[in-house]
């Protein structure tokens, strides 16, 4: 599979705790296996402590590439909580890139104490399809809790990320890597909830997810 | 999951630079790894420990650095590879013992160093090169620019280790460290080695001026092995107009500047992998060609202003140089370096211009997210201990009006600095700083000095250093309060476990040093509380800074929430009554969002009242006992 | 009422930390941001509200007497240096086991108690002194827990923090017995509640006491420390002039401490106060100067004066005239504190038009300094 820019950056955002690095390291791994160059920057510690981080992958046939995506230079956002993918489009974003988002909001303590204004679902969905070229919508974390925890948030937007086909990654190249990572007891969880995900936006080009944009502001 | 024991040479794999480290140590056939957990360096006898056991090898997590690596020394002396991991902060502590060790040679066995540092203090109190600890001990040092070389480095280190009997520093960064890439796998050695201590050996610095000149002398031999070494290269043309030395995380930038700007055929990479000692005959020799040479490196112009001494030296044959860098101030002298800096700097030399994106898009997107993106600060998880301890604390010395306030030390309850801990944490310094500090506050009283001093520490940071600063009260009669924050783990760095939790780095059962008994030894008063009852932890406080001699302690004893969640269900189903909610009104003032800002409670505007956001809360069920009006509810799960 | 209500911050300011708190507990207890401990009112957090109950209940805010007066008595605020009242006598208990433990003849205590038995109220909020001194407000439901507050305390308690925490409970009609702080406190409650009602229509009876300053509890209680042992302390004692002793009994005898040592303790807050005789209660009771065993029962309410005449009928409490002599020694006394409280009042502002808490307050112009 090609890939449709070389080195091709993904950015998969979130508050720390979320998972994104699990989620990176899946993609990463799935893509090593079809033999790219992969290279993925992390931001551990501190920030794992309810901050903001991002893993940023870079993705190539050529050459390993930087840790870190120069500002502007993202091609796909994967944002596990809305205002995240506001705050990575404002500095790596693009006319082109594309984002897929979970629509459920995390409030940060600014906002709670109210200090701060945490924007709509509305709002925020706006935004972001004026500033990228494609959009998806995925109420991720409704589904997680509907299999039973919200810990299964970032392996459904992995399989929303793989069925928007914007990367050269098959449905069974990541069911392979998960059957890989996980012990058997939690295995056909995560399957499930891979599945769950992969169905939101396998075949579309561009949507908002069925109905739930969940207004919690 | 550990991919990193994988017995397939040459295949490839997407490993964390940690991981890497820790493959070339493997494959180096090391036999004995010990350290203390230290953000971006855990992983890497984190990950050895857990392939520990089917290796055959030992790996322990040590008390603190320096222990580490006197541990870790003991193999080398006898004949085994050995490895030690810290963060900049480790290295410091540990570097009594390395600039002895320098003098003193390392034995049969190599041992090798891995100094990661935390530009930016991501995860840090502080910022630090710490390749200096290179220079100021004559020790050979190297810098993995990729993950390939991470592994390749490491184990090449051993050999040099040997061959110059002498520890060898390998320095990583946080974006080496932390980040993955591919990594071609190696050979794993089927030899193992016996430990043996030769009697005829001595390990001392002693006669120190003759050792320091061996050092030397040892220097001028990896001088020369770094001319040829195959860490060190170049990409650009035959004649450059801009010489670029780098090393570490910059190699990636550069070459990510060079190639956005398109100035391939003008500017040239020179990649130094063999940091300290220099080596000048093959710096020389690519510097001839230009006129004007940047650098681009991590934290410090460590290889700038070594490779600006050496130019100096040069100077009267060569002519000089106009040099950028850190002290030029095209790449910034603190902080992180990135892309974006990279490019701007190469940018600015080369007087090319660039703009990252388009600007009306660049404008829209700076206005978008001035308007739209609230700050997201750090803050304690929900169900946290901290949280609970910091707010009994917060009351106890409100209602004692004395302005007593709190010495701190480093792990998650650091947080306490700021809104997360109601900002109780006056003091930040280094492990165990928080109890140092509070004995020299509990002697001022001789001056008028009459505010109450509290002291917190985890309780792996209790056993890291706080130790003998408690001592030091005891023995200098010191006034002041020791809260240790025992939550059973090294919960900031990844949860490794440590003396108090009962489990070594490998999993297998550990006998626990109690840290209750270990006070009562000393003859304090000593306390426990749980946290998550807020009265009597705050009764206790009171109770211990009204105490009138020395010094007292109290340990507040609850599970880390995250350690708790992998282990156990929730202890409550948690949530709000909205009748009972006063909210915004007199009587409360949003109480618990305002004030005890747990992340799983959340303000609902459109309704007046708070809620429980069953997607974060944990059920730790404490914000039940803070609302006034009990309006919060728990349940027994 | 022209008084504007402020909130916690604008309390702290321009009382706590002006040193005009009196620690009459009229803040603590409706909320979590305000606490009293040991002596002192502690601000906890910050409260952002810029209206509060605590500003408003607050003795030491903006307070219209003559607001309150007609409230309460339906009268101006009289310029008689006892307040508005009836009727001043002379009683004393007649119940042996509360003449024991009460001060002078125990009326407090045995009307408290006669009204509990009458069913007149269920509740009363009292004053209790605990370990090392410490006094805090209870509630009292029998003649029992009654008799487990009698006896003087000469140091502030935060006592309505009781009633503010027990109002909502289930008791139906409550007294509240206070010294004259508590008393202007408890009559703001009842003219402005705000919002929240504070369940202040369950307070039905209000006896004052006489007092003439109150003492600072963490200084005293350290300087007390150094002359006697607190744990064995019974009873406290102010004997009326020209004595100039505070007494303490202890199981050996009684301690006598000069006053004036003792007087380096009064509150700040006392010297601004001008209310001797607690004037917005139903009846006030104190000492009879020269006659002990006695209390001076002023009754200002028509309620007051029928729980009087209930007990005395009863044969609770005897009741006598009030001597003329004793009578004018009493209004002298509150006299000279108005005009005191006045003096400091103005020394403190600077200008006889800002009386600093005090409004409504026309019938005292001639009790000013010149």
């Amino acid at each position: 599979m090609t890939l449709s820019k070389d080195p091709l950056n993904l950015i998969i955002t979130g508050v720390g705790g979320q998972g994104n690095v699990l989620a990176s390291q899946l993609i990463g791994r799935a893509l090593v296996r079809e033999n790219f160059y992969v290279t993925i920057g992390e931001t551990y510690g501190a920030s794992q402590r309810g901050g903001a981080v991002m893993s940023h992958l870079r993705i190539s046939r050529q050459s390993p590439h930087s840790p870190l995506i120069p500002e502007g230079q993202a091609d796909i956002v994967v944002a596990l909580e809305p205002v995240e993918a506001l705050r990575v489009i404002g500095h790596y974003g693009n006319p082109s890139v594309s984002a897929v988002v979970n629509s459920r909001p995390i409030y940060p303590t600014a906002v709670t104490v109210g200090e701060a204004e945490y924007p709509s679902m509305k709002k925020i969905e706006k935004t972001i399809r004026e500033m990228a070229k494609k959009a998806w919508f995925v109420d991720a974390t409704e589904i997680a809790l509907s299999l039973g925890s919200p810990i299964f948030t970032n392996i459904i937007m992995v399989g929303a990320l793989v069925g928007t086909a914007l990367l050269p990654l098959s449905q069974r190249a990541l069911e392979e890597i998960i059957k890989e990572s996980f012990p058997v007891a939690q295995l056909s969880n995560n399957l499930k909830a891979f599945e769950r995900g992969w169905e939101k936006t396998r075949g579309t080009n561009d949507q908002t997810s069925s109905s739930m944009v969940v207004n919690r502001s | 999951m550990s991919v990193i024991k994988k017995n397939a040479p040459g295949t490839s794999e997407l490993l964390m630079g940690n991981e890497a480290i820790a493959r070339g140590a493997l494959e180096a056939g090391v036999q004995f790894a010990a350290a203390y957990p230290g953000n971006p360096s855990s992983e890497i006898i984190g990950t050895l420990a857990q392939v520990a056991q089917e290796m055959g090898i030992y790996v322990e997590w040590s008390v603190n650095e320096k222990v580490a690596i006197e541990a870790a020394a003991s193999a080398s002396f006898s004949g085994l590879r050995a490895i030690s991991a810290m963060k900049q902060n480790g290295v410091n502590v540990a570097s009594d013992f390395i600039l002895n060790l320098n003098l003193s040679g390392v034995g049969s066995g190599g041992l090798v160093l891995v100094a990661a540092d935390d530009p930016a203090a991501l995860s840090s109190t502080n910022e630090e090169d710490s390749r200096f600890i290179a220079k100021l001990g004559d020790l050979p040092l190297l810098e993995p620019a990729t993950f390939q070389e991470a592994k390749d480095m490491t184990k090449w280190a051993f050999e040099l280790s040997e061959s110059i009997n002498s520890l060898v520093i390998v320095r990583s960064v946080s974006r080496i460290s932390h980040a993955r890439g591919n990594v071609v796998l190696g050979e794993l050695p089927l030899e193992k080695r016996t430990a043996r201590y030769d009697t005829s050996k001595i390990f001392i610095p002693v006669a120190v001026p003759l050792r320091h000149l061996a050092l030397h002398l040892k220097q001028g031999k990896v001088r020369e092995t770094y001319e040829s070494s195959p860490f060190n290269s170049y990409v650009g043309p035959e004649d450059p107009e801009l010489l670029t030395i780098t090393s570490g995380s910059g190699w990636f930038y550069s070459l990510e500047a060079v190639n956005t700007l398109n100035l391939k055929d003008r500017v040239g990479i020179l990649k130094i992998g063999t940091t300290w000692p220099l080596p000048g005959k093959l710096l020389a020799k690519h510097m001839a060609k230009v006129k004007k040479v940047l650098f681009v490196e991590e934290v410090d112009p460590f290889l700038e202003n070594n490779v600006k001494e050496l130019a100096a030296e040069w100077s009267p044959e060569v002519g000089s140089w106009t040099f950028y860098g850190k002290s030029s101030g095209h790449v910034h002298p603190f902080g992180e370096i990135n892309p974006d800096l990279i490019i701007n700097a190469v940018s600015k030399v080369m007087d090319k211009s660039y703009s990252a994106r388009e600007k009306g898009y660049g404008q829209k997107a700076t206005e978008m997210t001035k308007a739209l993106v609230p700050n997201r600060d750090l803050g304690f998880c929900p169900g946290c201990p901290h949280r609970a301890t910091f707010w009994a604390i917060k009351a106890a010395l409100k209602l004692d009006g004395r302005g007593g306030f709190v010495t701190g030390d480093i792990g998650c309850y650091s947080l306490g600095l700021g809104p997360a801990g109601f900002f109780q944490l006056k003091t930040m310094h280094a492990m165990g700083s928080g109890a140092g500090l509070a004995t020299g506050f509990g002697q001022l009283h001789k001056f008028g000095f009459d505010q109450p001093v509290l002291s917190v520490c985890g309780d792996s940071t209790f056993f890291h250093a706080a130790i003998p600063a408690l001592i030091n009260g005891v023995y200098n009669q010191s006034n002041f309060v020791l809260v240790v924050l025992d939550n059973s783990a090294t919960a900031m760095t990844g949860f490794q476990p440590h003396a108090g939790t009962g489990e070594t780095a490998t999993g297998s059962a550990a006998p626990i040093v109690d840290i209750e008994k270990l006070c009562s030894a000393l003859g304090l008063r000593v306390e426990t509380c749980d946290p998550f009852d807020i009265k009597d932890t705050t009764d206790k406080i009171l109770d211990l800074i009204n105490d009138k001699g020395g010094v007292r302690v109290l340990i507040s004893r609850r599970k880390c929430a995250l350690v708790e969640a992998k282990e156990e269900k929730a202890a409550y189903k948690v949530y709000v009554d909205p009748e009972k909610c006063l909210g915004e009104s007199c009587g409360c003032a949003r109480l618990c969002t305002r004030i005890f800002k747990c992340p799983g409670l959340i303000w609902n505007k459109e309704k007046g009242k708070s809620q429980i956001d069953e997607a974060i809360c944990t059920g730790c069920g404490v914000c039940a006992d803070i609302c006034p009006e009990s309006a919060i509810l728990r349940e027994e799960n | 009422m022209s008084t504007e209500i402020k909130g916690p911050q604008d309390l702290e300011k321009e009382v706590i930390k002006a040193d005009l708190c009196t620690l009459c507990g009229a803040c603590v207890g409706l909320c979590p941001y305000f606490r009293a401990y040991k002596g002192k009112v502690v601000v906890m957090d910050n409260c952002n509200l810029s209206q509060g109950r605590c500003y408003s209940f607050c003795p030491r805010t903006p307070s219209n007497l003559e607001a309150l007066n007609q409230f309460i008595f339906k009268t101006s605020y009289p310029a008689d240096s006892l307040g508005t009242f009836q009727k001043v006598v002379m009683a004393k208990s007649l119940d042996k086991e509360i003449l024991s433990k009460g001060q002078y003849g125990g009326i407090t205590s045995t009307l408290v108690a006669w009204a509990m038995k009458k069913r007149m109220i269920d509740a009363a909020i009292l004053t209790k002194r605990e370990k090392e001194l410490l006094s805090s407000g209870k509630v009292a439901k029998n003649k029992k827990q009654v008799l487990a507050c009698a006896g003087s305390n000469y140091i502030a308690s935060p006592t309505l923090e009781a009633f503010n925490k027990s109002a909502g409970g289930s008791y139906k009609r409550m007294a509240a017995v206070g010294i004259p702080c508590q008393v202007l406190a408890l009559g703001k409650m009842r003219i402005n509640p705000l919002e929240h009602k504070n369940d202040i229509e369950k307070l039905s009876l209000v006896i004052g006491l006489f007092c003439t300053w109150a003492l600072s509890y963490r200084e005293f209680f350290q300087f007390l420390q150094q002359e006697v042992p607190i744990k064995k302390i019974g009873k406290m004692d102010i004997p009326p002039p020209p004595a100039n002793v505070f007494q303490v009994r202890l199981p050996g005898g009684v301690k006598s401490i000069s006053l004036d040592h003792v007087r380096n303790f009064i509150r700040p807050t006392c010297t601004v106060c001008l209310d001797m005789t607690a004037e917005f209660s139903d009846f006030s009771v104190g000492a009879v100067e020269g006659i002990s065993g006695w209390n001076t029962v002023i009754l200002r309410t028509a309620r007051g004066q029928e729980l009087l005449e209930d007990a005395r009928r009863a044969r609770a409490i005897e009741v006598a005239d009030m001597p003329k002599a004793n009578l004018n020694h009493l209004k002298e006394a509150a006299l000279l504190k108005k005009k005191r409280a006045l003096e400091n009042i103005v020394k403190r502002t600077g200008n006889k038009e800002n009386l600093l808490y005090l409004q409504g307050t026309d019938s005292l112009r001639s009790l000013l300094p010149s």
